[in-house]
């Protein structure tokens, strides 16, 4: 997800430094609450929401920003626990999952509504899917849904191959026409082959794969259709989606904008304006009331959606800013309740953390990180790319950046403990057998003298010099720390350049520029040396960090790809059994670390201010907030006393709700376990 | 001349690496590839360019077309479409003609009304300074305008939300809302445009009343106070109507740093957003009505002259 703190091009230093270094003066830690605490008049919540949403269409936007806004207005067959964000019932009363875990099966409730009071069926989300993949829409979220059958093949406007009365079939082979093709068994059949829809592209893939030619010659080709994708509507409350492979985390996934649903019939009838505030229909817990750009979105409670009852805010207002001065001024003074994550200057994170009962700083579900560029000598040293990494002091880092704790893995920690657990086992034995410990691994948080051994080892001697180092024979000239201009960015890079400078006797040139420059060149891999990167978790599962690393035109930005890794990492997606699962995982982990592509920083803190009587919202790993969770308690007794042990105390409002709404899945479990398995699913396939 | 700037700008937007939909996660090819498709990014670029370029200034619209942007009307047996820029690419839905129309208002209510209270504040100290010329008054009001120019509002804005908002919770600390909402930025904004006319006014001031047809007014016997407004003043404001044109322009069209100060949904503030988005429709949108604006009030100031001075004719 697109890392919204970078995007304060316009965040002046200046002000912020100003502004806050005077209020500062006179705000006296003595006082109990930061600024005005008094509950407002009305029922409602006033959040900062961050930039100005780029469409209310759930669809087009893939920012974390514009989420938070979506998760108001429309929901999804399943939401996200409010502290945890695990998949909790939503539209979707209850679900089950095919063996191979290929395959999904949602019972929908007879009483999810639209705000215009139309019901919700599955027809809607299937219209929902089958508009999300489609090409004319260029959703830039559609890869999110790629494991979704022949959904990638759709989006890119791929097609089938037809012979006659068969079709090709992917891994050679034809399909077998006799079979009925109704969808149920089309879904189940064997995967059909899918080539490029231009003419360009079928030959490169021809010239590459004699054999596909040969059996492609005098076929015709059928472009791969809407309704081919793996997503039908069984009846009226039953949905069913065939993955090509399981992907343990589908199910978390499905709380994202993307799969959120959108109403058939208005979308159909407005074109792309049906998202306007005169026709929008949302299918959410609050529905759009006043929406006035760069200014104020307001949404009201929905009396048609399903979970009305349990919906405790009358409105919320969603005011879109994103200079971090003016919002903390407008939270000091009490015409906000909260705010969005990374929104506390560092400047003044120390007065702000005094306020326990507001700072909230959990960790987040994602990782803080600089790329390197792996091609471009010097940095195709791999002892070189490890000197680097293990010549930064890593606490000094967190202790200097305040919201910070240090990381020397891949994979966040403190988000996935079972998975971490995997993690230590993996590791230590991987370790082990490579004659080296997993604490000599958890020693690279800093290791100036070993960095300077392998520099040294790599042919770039560093010796000696007065009270420091140099290392002449390095080629400084072919490498930079290349950043998008952000003070926050730029503190990180010059602690870089001063570690580097101080431990190896290396000093790097920084380089930064503006954003939207900055990306391109960092995607292309364009940049050498080093590069400043983050990455936000798409969803809950370690997976979503190691994707970055998977196939050959990766994510990664730094020029690098194993097919090792990925033979790993599909093999893992395969395993059903999470412990195993985890495992691999974390062998795939210990592969990429130890490639040095990356040099993990930190795992970075939610910070972001909430008024003691905001309850129900909690800084979870991805800062979502299911909305209809949150309340205003008037009563100062109740009010969050500590914000540190805000995601251990329960809330017996909260606790209740969820307890209630998994109540239905787990009913439903029960009485599968007690009935033959999965009956559901052989019903359809019978 | 606002063909030249749009083309210039189009020119300058294409030139600028990154696209509007670029983020920190890398696009598939096949999505990219959807993406310049949907929106025209396909077509080589001269073709892109004269598409921009009839939809900025006219074309005939297809049999087919329906459109709600720009202006309509019938020749002959066509249709033909003016000044449509199109939909904005970051805003899916929201064309850049009401994008343009629903965020002016904001600049200009508050632009305006920062002029007026600079013209009020501004005029009355020079006027008071060029009158009692080397008293306290003339020292004391230059002094503040001195102090007015170099306090730059990025400064002053937050001084005064400490103050009256945080310190003595007079007024809200920002956004958009009532009068009260109004008061900080129209002050901040008013404060370096006050000190300028101030200036102005007085040396303006200073220069006429030692002319040739003011003791000419003088001596005929005229009192001083018609002298002054009936004579003086008008020859004396003319450095500061020529300054109201391109002043008035850069308020109407937003003052980024107030409007981000104070969250105010103004023009400037989404000019630059849509820069820095590479939203090109809409920067283009917005240069080509700027540069139309500045052209016009700075006409207006010309012809204006004439009606103050009775030196200026035109033929």
């Amino acid at each position: 997800m697109k890392d919204q703190v970078i995007r304060h091009s316009l965040s002046m230093a200046v002000i912020g430094t100003l502004v806050w270094s005077m209020t500062g003066c006179m705000t006296s830690a003595s006082s109990r609450y930061f600024g005005t605490t008094t509950p407002p008049s009305e029922n409602m919540l006033r959040y900062v929401s961050g930039g100005e949403p780029e469409s209310l269409d759930p669809a087009v936007s893939n920012s974390q920003p514009d989420a938070r806004i979506y998760m108001s207005m429309y929901d999804a067959l399943i939401e996200y626990e409010p502290k945890t964000m695990e998949a909790i019932p939503s539209v979707a009363k209850s679900w089950e999952i095919g063996e191979e875990g290929t395959e999904y099966i949602f019972h929908l409730r007879d009483n999810a509504k639209f705000s215009n009071g139309s019901r919700i069926t599955a027809h809607d989300f299937v219209f929902t899917m089958r508009r999300g993949f489609s090409p004319e829409l260029a959703s830039r979220n559609a890869s999110l849904g790629y494991y979704i059958k022949y959904s990638e093949a759709y989006n890119a406007g791929r097609m089938f191959v037809k012979c006659g009365d068969k079709f090709l079939l992917k891994g050679g082979g034809t399909s077998d026409p006799a079979q009925p093709v109704d969808v149920h068994s089309f879904l189940d059949a064997p995967e059909r082959l899918t080539v490029a829809g231009d003419e360009a592209g079928r030959a490169k893939a021809f010239e590459a794969d004699k054999k596909m030619k040969d059996a492609a010659a005098g076929c015709e080709f059928v472009p791969v259709k809407a309704e081919d994708i793996g997503v039908q509507a069984i009846d009226d409350h039953t949905v069913r989606i065939k993955l090509y492979q399981p992907a343990p985390y589908f199910l978390g996934l499905l709380g994202h904008q993307f799969f959120r649903i959108v109403s058939k019939d208005v979308v159909e009838k407005f074109g792309t304006r049906w998202s306007r505030p005169e026709n929008i229909v949302t299918s959410g817990s609050f529905k759009l009331l006043e929406h006035r750009p760069y200014d104020r979105l307001v949404v009201v409670k929905d009396p048609n959606n399903w979970d009305a009852a349990n919906v405790h805010l009358d409105r919320i207002e969603f005011y879109p800013l994103d200079e971090q001065a003016t919002m903390l001024n407008l939270y000091k003074s009490g015409a906000l309740d909260a705010t969005y994550n990374h929104t506390v200057p560092s400047s003044w994170n120390e007065t702000i953390r005094q306020y326990k009962s507001e700072y909230q700083l959990h960790a987040e579900n994602a990782s803080e990180f600089y790329v390197i560029s792996v091609k471009k000598p010097p940095m195709d040293k791999i002892k070189v790319r490890q000197a680097f990494s293990l010549a930064i002091d890593r606490a000094s880092l967190a202790l200097f950046k305040k919201t910070y704790k240090p990381l020397v893995y891949i994979i966040p920690f403190g988000i996935y403990p079972k998975y971490e657990e995997a993690r230590e086992k993996v590791w230590d034995e991987e370790l082990k057998k490579q004659g080296s410990s997993l604490a000599e691994w958890k020693a690279r948080e800093f290791d100036a003298e070993k960095a300077r051994k392998l520099m040294t080892e790599a042919g770039y001697p560093v010796q000696k010099s007065g009270s420091g180092w140099s290392c002449p024979t390095f080629p400084v000239e072919n490498v930079s720390i290349t950043y998008n201009t952000n003070d926050n960015n730029k503190a990180t890079a010059e602690f870089m350049q001063a570690q580097w400078r101080q431990n190896l006797g290396i000093t790097i040139p920084l380089k930064n520029m503006e954003f939207k420059t900055f990306l391109p060149m960092l995607n292309k891999v364009e940049y050498s040396g080093f590069g400043r990167r983050g990455w936000i978790g798409d969803y809950m599962d370690p997976f979503t960090f190691l994707y970055l690393y998977y196939s050959e035109g990766n994510e990664s930005a730094t020029g690098w790809w194993d097919p090792k890794v990925d033979a790993v990492l599909d093999e893992a997606n395969k395993t059903v059994d999470e412990q195993k699962r985890y495992e691999m995982l974390a062998k795939a982990e210990l592969m990429v670390a130890q490639a040095e592509l990356t040099i993990p920083l930190a795992v970075p803190g939610t910070s972001f201010m909430k008024k003691p009587y905001v309850k129900g919202l909690y800084p979870n790993p991805g800062v979502l907030h299911p909305w209809k969770f949150v309340y205003i308690e008037r009563d100062p007794a109740k009010w969050d006393q500590d914000a540190n042990e805000i995601m251990k105390i329960s809330d017996p409002q909260v606790d209740r709700e969820v307890k209630n709404l998994m109540a239905t899945q787990e009913e439903f479990k029960a009485k599968q376990s007690a009935q033959a398995p999965a009956k559901t699913l052989e019903s359809i396939h019978n | 001349m606002a063909l030249l700037v749009v083309t210039v700008t189009w020119g300058l937007i294409r030139i600028a690496p990154g696209t509007f939909y670029d983020s920190e996660k890398k696009l598939p090819p096949a999505i990219e590839a959807n993406i310049k498709k949907k929106y025209g990014l396909d077509k080589p670029w001269y073709t892109q360019y004269f598409i921009m370029l009839g939809n900025v200034t006219c074309r005939t619209m297809a049999e087919d077309e329906t459109t709600i942007n720009g202006l309509q009307f019938n020749v002959g047996s066509s249709r033909v479409k003016c000044f449509d820029f199109g939909d904005s690419l970051k805003y899916e839905g929201q064309s850049v003609n009401e994008i343009i129309r629903r965020h002016l208002p904001y600049s200009a209510i508050i632009g305006i009304i920062a002029y007026l209270l600079a013209l009020v504040v501004g005029g009355a100290a020079g006027l008071l300074a060029a009158l009692r010329q080397n008293s306290i008054y003339d020292y004391g009001s230059m002094a503040l305008a001195m102090l007015g120019l170099s306090v730059p509002n990025f400064v002053l804005g937050p001084i005064l939300v400490l103050v009256f908002a945080l310190g003595l919770y007079l007024v809200p600390a920002a956004r958009w809302g009532g009068v009260l909402n109004l008061i900080l930025p129209v002050v901040t904004l008013s404060a370096i445009y006050a000190a300028y006319i101030a200036r102005l006014t007085r040396a303006g001031m200073l220069e006429v009343m030692r002319s040739d047809y003011i003791r000419t007014a003088r001596a005929k016997g005229l009192n001083e106070t018609t002298v002054l407004l009936k004579h003086a003043l008008r020859g004396g404001i003319i450095p500061v109507v020529s300054f109201t044109g391109p002043a008035l322009a850069a308020l109407l069209a937003g003052t980024v740093v107030v409007e981000r100060i104070f969250s105010i949904p103004g023009l400037g503030n989404i000019f630059i957003q849509s820069v820095l988005n590479r939203d090109e429709p809409l920067t283009l949108g917005i240069v080509a009505f700027l540069s139309v604006l500045v052209m016009l009030l700075n006409l207006i100031v010309d012809i204006s002259y004439g009606f103050l001075d009775p030196r200026i004719r035109y033929e």
